[in-house]
């Protein structure tokens, strides 16, 4: 055993050969005085000898067959193609949601800060405080939506008013006689794009089955 | 990494399945050299081997292109023995009584036709003599000794191999070679 752990250390480091010159000349000095790390050093040089000295053994003959045998017929990087080839079902839904994801996008328009307004009637737009203003006296009948604004309403609405991206301020005197849904966060437009998506989806099917309805009792 | 293996490799991307067999006739022995020194059975190094190689066909497409592929390869390869060494009931050894017989051990249970030479029977016993060694090494140390003093690869390989910090390849490879050291001086 070599004299000391701090000797032993760098017994482990010359045998790594990681010491330079001066390092190895000291501990080649230290060995030839010291018996014990002397001895260690030869134990360990004769134990990595006995170790390499095993021979290599070559792979079974078969095996490369095996393997080969047993590769699958589909080359791999195809698997994904061949997989969406035999659900062509699955191919449709992700085509379906790519566009649903694309048309949802898109209503993050880059000019995201530009005021839109939908709906008639007397309303002026103030677009340095992003302001859609309803100015006393004036009335709007039906429904309004406003994205990247602000509503203030000092007149009157009747009708529903949908806030995307904006903040309804009610003034004393207005008053808005139909529903006020303000759409803030990301995550809520998605559901309301999707709360609007599935409504028309079922409308219409609702419609088809009416309308078959009717041919069968006619 | 040279030219040959890369070559191979495109063709094996592009659906040639065929090139697939250039690349295991290169690396096969080396593979099944590292798995028989780390799992010390015929049997189970050729299972490993074969199914260290049906991994990389099936993520051949992982593989980057940038890093040497004998580490990529070597690294599939040491993950499943260590794996298949973790799995295994308690090693048996050749000294040990056959489960059901009285006086029975593992060396009877190989046939012996044709007596050895005597030179040639002290090399054999001197090989089952060092594997039985290496075998006694916890497999973390064992995987660094075999790639290491086997395959003579630098630090820096044994590293990406086993993905650790070339200092704890240094600690494993140090605390094996002492391990070692006493085992085989007994």
């Amino acid at each position: 055993m070599a004299c000391s752990k701090n000797q032993l250390q760098k017994i482990h480091r010359y045998m790594d050969e990681e010491m330079n010159d001066e390092e190895q000349k000291m501990l080649e000095e230290h060995v030839s005085d010291c018996g014990d790390c002397a001895a260690h050093l030869k134990e360990m040089r004769q134990t990595v000898a006995i170790v390499q000295s095993t021979s290599h053994f070559k792979a079974p003959d078969d095996i490369t067959q095996n393997v080969m045998n047993q590769l699958p017929k589909q080359p791999p990087a195809k698997k994904g193609k061949v997989w969406l080839q035999k659900h062509p079902f699955m191919m449709t839904a992700a085509t379906f949601f790519l566009v649903f994801i694309i048309s949802l996008a898109s209503g993050f328009s880059p000019d995201a800060n530009q005021i839109a307004v939908q709906g008639e009637g007397q309303f002026y737009v103030d677009e340095s405080n992003g302001v859609v203003i309803v100015p006393e006296g004036e009335a709007i009948y039906g429904d309004i939506r406003i994205e990247n604004g602000d509503l203030n309403v000092e007149g009157e609405v009747h009708g529903d008013v949908t806030l995307v991206n904006g903040e309804h301020i009610q003034a004393s005197a207005g008053g808005v006689t139909g529903e006020i849904e303000e759409i803030n966060a990301f995550y809520e437009r998605i559901w309301h794009h999707t709360k609007i998506f599935i409504s028309d989806v079922f409308s219409l099917s609702s419609d088809t089955t009416e309308q078959t309805d009717l041919s069968i009792w006619f | 990494m040279d030219t040959v293996v890369k070559r191979i490799i495109a063709n094996i991307k592009k659906g040639d399945q065929e090139a697939f067999a250039e690349l295991m006739d290169l690396y096969k022995d080396q593979v099944y050299h590292i798995v028989y020194r780390m799992l010390g059975n015929v049997h189970e190094a050729q299972d490993v081997t074969q199914e260290a190689f049906l991994r990389a066909y099936m993520n051949i497409d992982t593989y980057d292109e940038k890093r040497k592929f004998s580490t990529w390869l070597f690294r599939i390869a040491t993950n499943l023995a260590i794996d298949r060494i973790r799995k295994k009931k308690p090693d048996f050894h050749l000294e040990d009584n056959v489960p059901g017989t009285a006086d029975l051990d593992y060396h009877s249970q190989f046939s012996n036709e044709d007596p050895l030479p005597e030179d040639q029977l002290l090399q054999l016993e001197m090989q089952e003599w060092v594997q039985a060694e290496i075998m006694k090494l916890p497999p973390k140390y064992r995987a660094a000794i075999i790639l290491k003093y086997l395959e003579d690869l630098s630090l820096k390989e044994i590293g990406d191999i086993l993905n650790l910090p070339v200092a704890t390849v240094k600690t494993r490879i140090h605390r094996g070679r002492e391990a070692l050291r006493k085992s085989l001086g007994e």
